[in-house]
């Protein structure tokens, strides 16, 4: 479903250029549910920028389901993320002055058909993150927490093959990052691909796979023997707090 | 509609900051009114003109005591022009049909029927009448025996007769202006408003001697009327007649007022041909630097919100980025920022045009204007407002579209 070969990026040219990625090769499956591993600086943003049609590789090629994605155009690239992949990102960007509900049917307006039932479509996907009796409230009246859910249900409303998710846990506390990652683990349950970009060891666990980026290289590519399960740790972290 | 949804999200933005919104639309507002007003001034002005202009007679010229160039009026305290001046243009002028001398004076107070009320006294001959082609409605008019014998008898003009008289007859009665009793017997036609402007049944006609020897106690003229047979004919000169025939009582008066050129005249000429070239190019003049003035107005109002726009584009450069993500193409942004400016213009010009309107309708009612309406030159506002409008938002819906969504989202 996606696949990279060969992926380079260089910022600059000559003596002052700067090799973020040299040759980062992957394949991900359908269905898989893959944690993008590295500190700060090993080129995690850039591949994730890459993986989400945001920026354009130096040299590589990179196969989005059917798409030679390298020779696409401006146009073609904005309906693939429009259509395909659905974003998170670590600072949720949502629009502060539209409601929860205007938030998450922001991708439709950029669709070539804009469907009979874009407001149904829209309350089922913020019901779906438990959100049904938030929806009319603008983000500054919603915790982080259920900011980043309007996100994810704004990245669903479209129906993605990918969702790509950049630090989604990185501005929320441990209860509400938890929550996240619990619907992540859901919508992985239901078939959809997964690839989360973090430097924290304990988000990606919660994946099948993780990919850690060293100094614009893949370092270790290996499966996670036993996944950890955010809906168990949501209620074992309910249990103490009852306990105390 | 893919462009109407974009069109909503800008209409959203919009609402969200409202002063911004006020501000961008400010300089378009004030534009489009200040030119609304200067249009219809100018075209009921311009009208008004044309209107007094087809009233002159055109085989008529006036010959005014004092100088100047134009369409001049009479001034006071020349005393140079004199009836024997009427006699010459009479007997050594070629082609003149009647010639009537005229003292006028204005602002006097007059008393009858125990009112009293202010208008202007014209001593007049009886030939008066046909030289303006304005006659008697009741009763009989100056003659030659009241100028004989210095009579003191007057005519009304209508506006003077209702309001000293209102429905009485007022033939036989008497009126007094200044210390003098004078017998009323006639009144002239109604005849509204002159090519000068100023309504001409404020007025009583009074005899020549009597008015020059009785009331004003002067031996000078205001002005002399003449006119003139087949005005239009050509001449071997290739002038009109009429301006031919001008053209010879100046030099007569020179001669007759030991005038010689390059001195300055003591009288101005005034026919239908400088009445319509003198007046227009003033008025031109004013209204092009008005135009110019508000124009202005415009293209900063333009520049504002080219300006607005632009720090409206670099704060919501996040904004645009995640629009980028979520599908929107170079385009769609474009479309989007474009879309702002040009509803912010849109809207200027229609509260700019009502308010301009409002405005000249205020000014026709309190400031005695004359205003008129053209939708060429209406629409002429509109399409310069737009364009202004259209420049303004390309530049900032360019700069929005070119934001790298890598970059914007940072």
């Amino acid at each position: 479903m996606i696949e990279l070969a060969d992926i380079v990026k260089t910022y600059g040219v000559g003596d002052v250029a700067t090799h973020v990625l040299k040759g980062v090769s992957f394949c991900v499956e359908k269905g898989e549910y893959v944690a993008i591993m590295g500190a700060s600086g090993t080129g995690k943003t850039t591949l994730m920028n890459i993986l989400g049609l945001l920026d354009k590789p130096t040299a590589g090629r990179y196969q989005l389901e059917d798409n030679d994605v390298v020779t696409l155009d401006d146009e073609a690239l904005s309906h693939l993320r429009n259509r395909r992949i659905g974003f998170v990102f670590q600072q949720f960007h949502l629009l502060n002055r539209a409601n929860a509900l205007r938030n998450v049917m922001l991708p439709l307006i950029y669709t070539d058909q804009y469907p009979e039932d874009a407001e149904d479509r829209a309350k089922q996907v913020l019901e779906s993150v438990g959100l049904a009796d938030r929806m009319r409230y603008n983000p500054n009246e919603l915790s982080g927490g259920q900011q980043q859910r309007v996100a994810i249900a704004r990245a669903l409303i479209n129906d993605p093959a990918i969702i790509l998710a950049d630090e989604p846990t990185g501005n929320l506390d441990s209860k509400s990052g938890i929550e996240i990652l619990a619907i992540f683990k859901r919508l992985h349950k239901q078939g959809r691909t997964i690839i989360v970009i973090t430097h924290d060891k304990n988000v990606a666990e919660h994946a099948d796979r993780i990919i850690v980026l060293k100094d614009g290289q893949i370092a270790e590519d290996k499966p996670v023997t036993q996944p950890r399960d955010a809906e168990t740790e949501l209620k074992e972290l309910a249990c103490k707090e009852d306990l105390s | 509609m893919r462009i109407l949804r974009l069109a909503q999200e800008g209409a959203h933005a919009l609402l969200a900051h409202k002063l911004r919104t006020f501000f961008m639309m400010a300089g378009t507002l004030i534009g489009v009114s200040a030119l609304t007003v200067i249009m219809t001034i100018s075209v009921g002005t311009a009208r008004k003109l044309k209107e007094q202009i087809s009233k002159w007679p055109y085989d008529v010229i006036k010959v005014n005591a004092g100088g100047g160039k134009g369409y001049t009026m009479p001034q006071d305290g020349i005393t140079t022009l004199v009836p024997a001046d009427t006699e010459a243009v009479q007997n050594q002028i070629d082609n003149v049909v009647m010639v009537t001398s005229v003292a006028e004076k204005r602002g006097l107070s007059i008393k009858g029927n125990s009112r009293q009320t202010g208008t202007s006294v014209f001593s007049i001959q009886p030939n008066w009448h046909e030289v303006m082609d304005w006659y008697i409605d009741q009763g009989e008019s100056v003659t030659d025996e009241d100028i004989a014998t210095m009579a003191r008898v007057c005519v009304l003009g209508a506006a003077i007769r209702e309001e000293l008289f209102g429905e009485q007859d007022p033939i036989g009665e008497m009126v007094q202006v200044g210390n003098v009793s004078l017998r009323v017997k006639g009144i002239l036609k109604p005849r509204g408003t002159g090519p000068s402007g100023r309504a001409s049944d404020d007025r009583i006609l009074v005899p020549l001697s009597t008015g020059l020897r009785r009331l004003f106690n002067q031996e000078h003229l205001s002005y002399i009327r003449l006119t003139v047979r087949d005005p239009d004919r050509i001449e071997d000169t290739g002038e009109t007649r009429l301006e031919r025939t001008a053209e010879e009582v100046r030099k007569l008066l020179h001669e007759r007022h030991h005038i010689t050129p390059p001195q300055e005249d003591d009288f101005s000429i005034v026919h239908a041909a400088i009445v319509m070239q003198e007046i227009r190019p003033i008025s031109k003049a004013a209204t092009l630097l008005l135009i110019v003035l508000a124009g202005l107005s415009l293209v900063v109002g333009g520049i504002v919100l080219m300006n607005i726009m632009l720090v409206s584009v670099s704060e919501r450069t996040e904004e645009i980025g995640l629009r980028r993500a979520l599908g929107a193409t170079r385009g769609d942004i474009f479309i989007q920022f474009l879309n702002e400016s040009l509803a912010m213009t849109l809207l200027g010009i229609v509260v700019g045009g009502v308010l301009g309107w409002v405005a000249s309708v205020l000014l026709a009612k309190f400031r005695n204007l004359s205003i008129g309406n053209s939708w060429e030159l209406f629409a002429l506002i509109v399409v310069f407002a737009l364009l202004v409008g259209m420049f303004s938002g390309v530049q900032p819906a360019r700069r929005a579209a070119k934001l790298q969504p890598v970059e914007a989202l940072r």
